[in-house]
């Protein structure tokens, strides 16, 4: 015991206790620190070499589908979006569930409010403007690069219908600092690209 | 037979209860037993000839009548008293042709012996431990009409009136709350999803069997719950075994949004909410909250499940006894909100409480949380296997989702079901707590078989939470019964939500009318121009007529308003439904100018608007200004207390320009963080020439100690600096100036006495100048400025003039 005691009052004994935890310390921080960042990137970055298994089914052109029920955006506080791409008023809608499209104010494929990048500011018109046909080459692009975070959703969705519900809604691609808008105004997309920062 | 015995054995020795009968035989009574149904007069017809014929006619007996809904129709036995029956009379008895045989009564005692089963026993600050999960505060820490049914307002709960067992065995809560009547019925939460938010489930937990989908939004690769909390939340709701939950047919998706270390993000929860859309959930449970009512795409994104008829059940937090801290979502007109009470209907301690504040300064909060129900010692499903007890509003909050997913399957047309209609449901149905105001307990707690009765007697309608506007109502309507309406003050506002159960989106019909009843008063209606996702805002402002300037007594009347929806089955056509308000106040004389206190509102700022530093340094769990510096929520102690000594206290929720001073003896000022306007200090100015007093509470504002409580949020990932100092000192020095006075940005706290008051002074600046002619009162504290110990965050900090040192506890 006494020996031991007097080892440990040495100075070089000190020394290298002292180096070794200064040692230990620094590298199981910046170990930490390295696995948050892999870790935080891991929703943000999109992976070009893993693609995500997904199933929808686009109908190109003529469909020879007989539509006598539509599937519709539900949400909306007055405009709502049939499958068949009409955005019509709440009051225009027929009790099938499609838009009444010989109401003056439907239309079909109208990408009203959205700028070039895919962003809209009402989320009825993206869906409307992500159910034209020649928005698929596009979105076919998205499904094969998205990121492995978004799997879950994206391999969920059967259809252009729900895929363009789906991809219109605000995501972690929305926002910036978690709690903020990146674009508060069109913050509804249908394209690749999350929405342009606003300058501050 | 050895064997037989054994199994026996250890059949008893496997349930963890012994059940232990005591029989009496209850003297003199007999039940005579006969060998088919009789009608009553038959049955005493026969016994009466059987007892003649015994003998002596000495024989003293009557047939005891038992009172039940059985006694209209033939029985087979009659129960028959018999003073000091004899064997042989007994025997005679039993000789009668139609009776089969004769026993005595029986008296019997259960008790239940219990064995507690071997879990490793949770001590009281384990559980206190897991409600009390507490990350920095911005991301989403745990913890988290004609509708009713004519009975009055007051209901009994069996409190005071019956006796109750006061052993403190853990309850069973889906059977306390009846869920076992549906049960029967057939209703075991088949064909509903529901979704679970949180730490996930354990592949093949014996408890559930109908989990359909497990998903994990964290960056950590699993699904398995780490923690026991999701395990438990799920079981509240879906086990089918041992702590049975509520509806244990009902699909299951869980949703992993919490890691192993309970840290969360926004952007997670989005990304996992579209799913949750996108698989058509129909119960989601939230059992998480946080104060920041302005996290944006948080907030929009919870409107847009409830616009998807996805019905949200949140907890409203964990923050309580003190007022003013209700949580985000679960402070949301769309969203059922839920507090928790012990087993002896109790508030919680725990359960947050209290106005919400997204409405301050100018407007007045709404009512919260929704209902109330068990949220202490509930047992459920344990991580791997059996079964653990718990407390908080995270567990009260799956309480309610277990019931609400339950009554949903009860539902024929399922079309009847949606975020407003079951939240009209279960609080027309709750039962009032007796003794609490509606800031604490909603509208009462849950109570799941009347809920069930009025969901499936539903018609689509609009209905208003609070129902009605008594403002008498002591203590329910607490703090509107605490202080009566006079000419003259300010408008009192009642802040009622609209629940619209026949649409997403609706609108108010017109103007709603004040038929001319209880003209007494003036009433202002203001209403949200949307009523959108399933709900809006109506609020009323109520202020005495000038009339009734000098009147004393209660005036009444009622608003009427009218809610229309688009239909559904009707192309242009709209369902509309008229509600009627009624309300009750009570006017006084308007009280002298020197009874009549002003409370400035405007001036205080609190989180999430900006970061503002906690008032009091040394208190460690609570870094921000949250509680919403109201005199109803956190000040609520200084409002009784004025009130109590004949104080009226009103409220300025505009710039001091916007009062009239002459109407008041005092301007109070308290922890004020907002900046003065140039006019708003030459008009105090004038104000207090013309007699009104200032009374300020200056707090404190160090830049030292600012730029240290400066932190790097892990949410947002920004560095967030301090808006100002507990106070805004500066613009209070602009304020006071012009008067000779001024506060220093020193920090002193320690104990002082005034008169008979010990008092404590915690965090505060001192006076750097006043007039000579003044009064001031001093005492010697300690000064913080001087070196001192005091807590910054978690860090024990020592403040020296311009320097503070903390020490930082390196975590590896």
């Amino acid at each position: 015991m006494m020996v031991l005691r007097r080892l440990l009052r040495k100075r070089w004994v000190l020394g290298v206790v002292f180096g070794l935890s200064l040692i230990y310390f620094l590298t199981s921080t910046l170990k930490q620190e390295e696995r948050t960042i892999r870790d935080r990137t891991l929703l943000e970055v999109r992976d070009s070499d893993h693609r995500i298994p997904w199933k929808v089914r686009f109908n190109l052109g003529n469909s020879s589908r007989q539509i006598t029920q539509c599937r519709n955006s539900i949400q909306g506080k007055t405009l709502l979006t049939d499958e068949l791409g009409y955005v019509c008023e709440r009051k225009d809608l027929l009790i099938n569930g499609c838009c009444n499209v010989n109401a003056p104010s439907t239309r079909q494929y109208i990408c009203k409010s959205c700028l070039a990048n895919g962003c809209c500011s009402i989320y009825e018109y993206c869906v409307s403007c992500c159910l034209q046909p020649d928005k698929q080459p596009l979105l076919e692009r998205f499904l094969n690069r998205a990121a492995e975070g978004f799997q879950n959703l994206f391999t969920a969705v059967e259809d252009h219908f729900e895929l363009c519900l789906a991809k219109c809604r605000t995501s972690s691609q929305s926002v910036q600092h978690e709690n903020t808008y990146r674009n508060p105004q069109a913050k509804y997309c249908y394209g690749e690209s999350p929405p342009e920062l606003l300058p501050v | 037979p050895a064997l037989r015995s054994l199994f026996l054995f250890m059949h008893i020795m496997r349930n963890v209860v012994l059940k232990l009968y005591i029989i009496l035989c209850v003297f003199p009574e007999y039940i005579v037993g006969f060998t088919g149904y009789f009608s009553a007069k038959a049955r005493s017809l026969y016994i009466s000839s059987a007892l003649r014929s015994a003998g002596d006619g000495t024989l003293e007996w009557h047939i005891v009548p038992r009172e039940n809904p059985a006694s209209d129709f033939p029985s087979d036995f009659e129960l028959v008293h018999i003073r000091q029956a004899s064997p042989s009379s007994l025997l005679t008895l039993e000789d009668h042709p139609y009776i089969k045989r004769v026993t005595p009564q029986r008296k019997v005692f259960r008790s239940l012996k219990y064995i507690p089963s071997p879990e490793p026993a949770a001590p009281c600050n384990a559980t206190r431990g897991t409600q009390k999960w507490q990350s920095w505060q911005s991301s989403r820490p745990f913890r988290r009409t004609s509708l009713s049914l004519g009975s009055g307002f007051w209901h009994a709960t069996g409190r005071h009136s019956s006796r109750r067992l006061l052993r403190a065995i853990p309850r069973h809560v889906a059977q306390i709350l009846q869920a076992d009547v549906l049960w029967q019925m057939g209703h075991t939460g088949s064909g509903v999803k529901v979704a679970v938010f949180d730490t996930g489930l354990s592949e093949k937990h014996p408890h559930f069997k109908n989990v359909k989908e497990r998903t994990n939004w964290t960056n950590e690769k699993t699904l398995d719950d780490g923690l026991g909390h999701g395990t438990f939340v799920a079981g509240v709701i879906a086990s089918m075994r041992e702590c049975q939950g509520f509806a244990p047919d009902s699909e299951l998706h869980i949703f992993r949004v919490f890691t192993n270390n309970q840290v969360s993000y926004t952007s997670w929860f989005l990304d996992a909410f579209n799913y949750a859309i996108l698989k058509k959930i129909d119960v989601l449970n939230l059992s998480i909250g946080g104060p920041d009512f302005m996290d944006h795409p948080f907030v929009d994104k919870v409107w847009e499940l409830t616009a998807n008829r996805v019905i949200m059940v949140s907890a409203i937090g964990n923050d309580g006894p003190l007022y003013g801290t209700l949580n985000n979502p679960a402070d949301q007109m769309d969203v059922i909100g839920v507090g928790g009470i012990d087993f002896e209907d109790n508030i919680a301690r725990f359960s947050s409480r209290g106005m919400t504040t997204w409405e301050l300064p100018g407007g007045y909060g709404r009512v919260k949380p929704d209902i109330v129900t068990y949220g202490s010692g509930v047992r459920g499903s344990g991580m791997k296997e059996g079964c653990r007890s718990l407390s908080g509003t995270s567990v009260a909050s799956p309480v309610v989702a277990g019931a609400v997913t339950l009554l949903a399957s009860t539902v024929l047309n399922r079309e009847l079901v949606n975020p407003a209609s079951m939240k009209q449901a279960l609080i027309a149905s709750a039962r009032r707590l007796p003794g609490v105001n509606m800031f604490e307990q909603g509208h009462g707690k849950l109570d799941l078989i009347r809920a069930y009765q009025i969901l499936n007697s539903y018609r689509p309608q609009a209905s208003l939470s609070p129902s009605y506007i008594d403002l008498t109502e002591c203590p329910y309507m607490w703090p509107y019964c605490s202080q009566p309406i006079y000419y003259g003050g300010m408008p009192t506002i009642v802040n009622v939500t609209i629940l619209n159960g026949m649409g997403v989106t609706g609108r108010i019909v017109d103007k709603p009318y004040l038929p001319q009843n209880g003209d007494h008063i003036d009433v202002a209606i203001s209403y949200s121009p949307v009523l959108w996702p399933w709900a809006g805002y109506l609020a009323v402002s109520i202020s005495v007529a000038k009339k009734a300037a000098s009147w004393e007594g209660i005036a009444q009347g009622h608003v009427m308003v009218t809610v229309a929806s688009p239909a559904e089955n009707d192309v242009g056509g709209e369902l509309t439904s008229t509600v009627k308000l009624p309300i009750k106040v009570k006017i006084v004389p308007t009280p002298p100018r020197s009874k009549r206190v002003l409370w400035d509102q405007y001036h205080n700022l609190r989180y999430p608007p900006g970061y503002f530093p906690r008032d009091n340094l040394r208190m460690k769990n609570d870094p921000l200004d949250w509680n919403g510096d109201h005199i109803h929520t956190n000040f609520r102690d200084m409002y009784q207390h004025l009130r109590s000594m004949g104080y009226f206290v009103e409220v300025l929720g505009a710039p001091i320009t916007c009062f009239d001073a002459s109407q008041y003896g005092t301007l109070l000022m308290v922890d004020s963080e907002e900046e003065y306007f140039p006019e708003e200090i030459t008009k105090l100015r004038r104000d207090i020439d013309n007699g009104l007093s200032l009374i300020i509470f200056s707090d404190w504002y160090n830049t030292s100690v600012m730029r240290k409580v400066k932190f790097y949020d892990e949410n947002t990932r920004q560095w967030w600096m301090p808006d100002t100092g507990g106070a805004n000192i500066p613009a209070l020095n602009d304020l006071i100036s012009v008067w000779g006075m001024a506060f220093s940005d020193g920090l002193y706290e320690g104990d002082f006495t005034l008169a008979d008051h010990d008092m404590y002074y915690a965090s505060g600046c001192s006076i750097a100048r006043f007039p000579e002619d003044g009064i001031v009162i001093a005492k010697n504290l300690k000064d913080q400025g001087a070196g001192a110990w005091f807590n910054v965050g978690q860090q024990p900090c020592w403040l020296t003039g311009n320097f503070l040192i903390c020490v930082s506890l390196v975590q590896i």
